[in-house]
This record gives C-alpha cells, sequence and structure tokens, in this order.
C-alpha cells in the first residue's frame, strides 16, 4: 500500500489548475464552507432518516420521511466535490495522514451499510402496509449509519492534528502515515 | 474600551490554557470535533425543517417533525457549550474579530427565525397541516428561505473566523 501511496500523492502532484485556483485567497475557505454546509444536509437528510427508523417521530410514515434522502446525497456529492479539490491539491496531506484513511474506512463503512439498508430492509420499510415500527434490522442499520457518519466527521476534523511529517526510518504499519 | 486585560486575564485561566495547550485529543480536538457534530444535527434538522415548509417530503405530516427538536437542541446546546469553551480557549483570536459577531447574529437570527417558525408549524393554529399542505402561507416560506440563509452565512462566517483573525493572543 506504501508504493500505492507515493504513487498516488506524485502522479495528483498538486499542480494543475484546479490547485492553482485553491491555492488563491478565497477558494480554499469558500470551498471548507460548502464542505461544512455538505456535512450538515449531510446529517439533516440521511441522520434524520435513521433517527426516525430507530423511532423518533414515530408517527411519520417511513416512505414520506426518505423524501430528505435525496438532500443528504446532494450534500454527500457537495462533500465528494470539494474534498476532492482539496485532496487534488494537497494529496500528501491526506493520502499519508490516518485521520483521512480513518474517515475514509468510515465512509466505506457508511455507504456499504446503506446498500445493506436497500438490499435488505427496503422493501419491508416501504410497504403500503408497513408499520410505523422499523423492523429491528433496519434499527442496527440506522445505529452504524449515525455511528458512521459521526466517524466521518471525527476523522475530517481531526486532520489538522494528524498532518503527516517526514518520514524516519521503516514504516511498518499497513498504510503509510508519514511524508517520504 | 481596551479589552485587553479582559483577554489576557481569559487566557491566563488553567480552563484556557486546558483548552489550548493540553495535548489529548479530547482538548482542542476533541472540542472542535463536538462543535461540528452539534453543527449537523442543529443546522442539519433545522433545514431539514425548512426544506418541508418550502415543499420537500410533502408527505411528512410537519407537526410531527416537532420530534425531531429535542435532537436539534441538543445539538444546538452542545455548540453553545463547545463553542464558549473554544472562546474560552482563544479568546482574543475570536473577540477581536469582526466576523465572530457576524457569526453569533447569524446564529442568533436563526434561531428566532426557528422559535418563530416553531410556534407556527408546531404550536399555533396551523399545527395540524395535513399534506399537500394548503395552508402553508407565504410568510411561513421566507421564514424558512430566511432561515437557510441565515444558517448558510453562520456557517461561512464561522468557517473564516481561521482566515480572517487579526491576533491570535494576547502574546501575538
Amino acid at each position: 500500500m506504501h508504493d500505492f501511496q507515493i504513487w498516488l500523492v506524485t502522479t495528483i502532484g498538486g499542480r494543475s489548475a484546479i490547485a492553482d485556483v485553491m491555492r488563491t485567497a478565497w477558494a480554499w475557505p469558500i470551498a471548507e464552507s460548502l464542505h461544512f454546509l455538505g456535512l450538515c444536509l449531510l446529517i439533516g437528510g440521511v441522520g434524520s432518516f435513521d433517527l426516525r427508523l430507530l423511532g423518533v417521530g414515530r408517527r411519520i410514515p417511513i416512505a414520506a420521511m426518505h423524501r430528505f434522502i435525496p438532500w443528504g446525497l446532494f450534500g454527500f456529492a457537495i462533500n465528494i466535490a470539494t474534498g476532492t479539490l482539496f485532496i487534488l491539491t494537497e494529496p500528501d496531506q491526506y493520502i499519508y495522514n490516518p485521520s483521512f484513511h480513518f474517515k475514509l474506512l468510515f465512509m466505506t463503512i457508511g455507504a456499504l451499510n446503506a446498500a445493506t439498508f436497500y438490499l435488505t430492509s427496503y422493501r419491508r420499510v416501504f410497504a403500503p402496509d408497513a408499520p410505523l415500527d422499523a423492523p429491528k434490522r433496519a434499527k442496527v442499520i440506522a445505529v452504524i449509519s449515525l455511528c458512521a457518519w459521526l466517524g466521518v466527521i471525527t476523522g475530517g476534523r481531526l486532520l489538522t492534528f494528524y498532518r503527516p511529517a517526514a518520514c524516519e526510518g521503516q514504516q511498518t504499519a499497513l498504510l503509510l502515515t508519514c511524508a517520504p | 474600551m481596551n479589552i485587553d486585560p479582559f483577554l489576557a486575564w481569559v487566557e491566563s485561566t488553567a480552563l484556557s490554557q486546558w483548552v489550548v495547550g493540553s495535548p489529548s485529543m479530547f482538548a482542542f480536538p476533541g472540542i472542535l470535533t463536538l462543535h461540528a457534530i452539534g453543527m449537523g444535527f442543529a443546522v442539519g434538522i433545522s433545514a431539514a425543517l425548512d426544506l418541508r415548509i418550502l415543499g420537500v417530503a410533502p408527505n411528512v405530516p410537519i407537526s410531527e417533525l416537532r420530534r425531531f427538536l429535542p435532537v436539534l437542541w441538543a445539538g444546538f446546546w452542545l455548540n453553545a457549550v463547545s463553542g464558549v469553551l473554544l472562546l474560552i480557549g482563544y479568546p482574543t483570536k475570536a473577540l477581536t474579530n469582526p466576523v465572530f459577531y457576524l457569526k453569533l447574529t447569524l446564529i442568533g437570527v436563526a434561531m428566532v427565525l426557528l422559535v418563530r417558525i416553531s410556534r407556527i408549524v408546531f404550536f399555533g393554529r396551523g399545527g395540524a397541516l395535513a399534506p399537500p399542505d394548503p395552508s402553508i402561507s407565504s410568510r411561513l416560506r421566507n421564514l424558512a428561505i430566511a432561515s437557510l440563509v441565515c444558517w448558510t452565512g453562520a456557517i461561512t462566517a464561522g468557517r473564516l473566523l481561521a482566515y480572517t483573525y487579526h491576533r491570535l493572543t494576547q502574546l501575538h
């Protein structure tokens, strides 16, 4: 994985028209602001649906509540876009950052968990005669979803405290967490 | 009025020095993380309510969204507490920057709007709004739009605090 990380950082290189724009005075702060707005939409859309599955607002039909999900996905799309801008500009600050590795791990858990919901619980939860109380499996998925996205926020917020230093000696961990 | 002596005193307190100086991840990094999580729930749920008023998820009985208010307020209070701790950590950085006052003003207006929206849709005559909510007035829509604008501004101002401060501490 070390070689792949080094290749990735070298290939991106932070040299592109996008990186040049991101280095202007206002581009980075504006992209960060959008990243935080996307976070709020994600929690407001996906997080509130998870809470509904767990029984908050239990008189709201789950299928009706699901209409907030596209707005959560919209927020997520904003964050993928703005997040990509950050990585394209300062690749080493993310690709060697252990906090970013955890952020990606939690994102993967969140995505797989959401896929699991649609594969296993969608029909039962969205049937016309579905009970207002979500099945237990859907509630477990909702808890995992909330934890995963809070993990993503935590990983993102802690990035700045785990900035990779220059490598000293041999790295034995699975992922490189210093800049060679 | 010179507030520097006051700021210097805050920075000299043990709490301020713990927030800023402790190597623990539960100090400054942890407080910052809680501040982002609280924002997600407070703004996210407030935005969901605004979007519902503006026509999103039309089959959600709007009065039932009041069940989410405790989560919204929990996020708000989490951010009030974590925000005060961050302020105690870096009082000079925040209080000498006009953008900080802009952020607080926008949050204040957003919360006033939330209370006014809540009164109308949860506790007022419109409390039993049924789909498709013909009774959502243009005034309510305007309040919802203003709420979204204020939150967007508050988040942007908050993020800009890292870039617009003049002095970090009394030592600088």
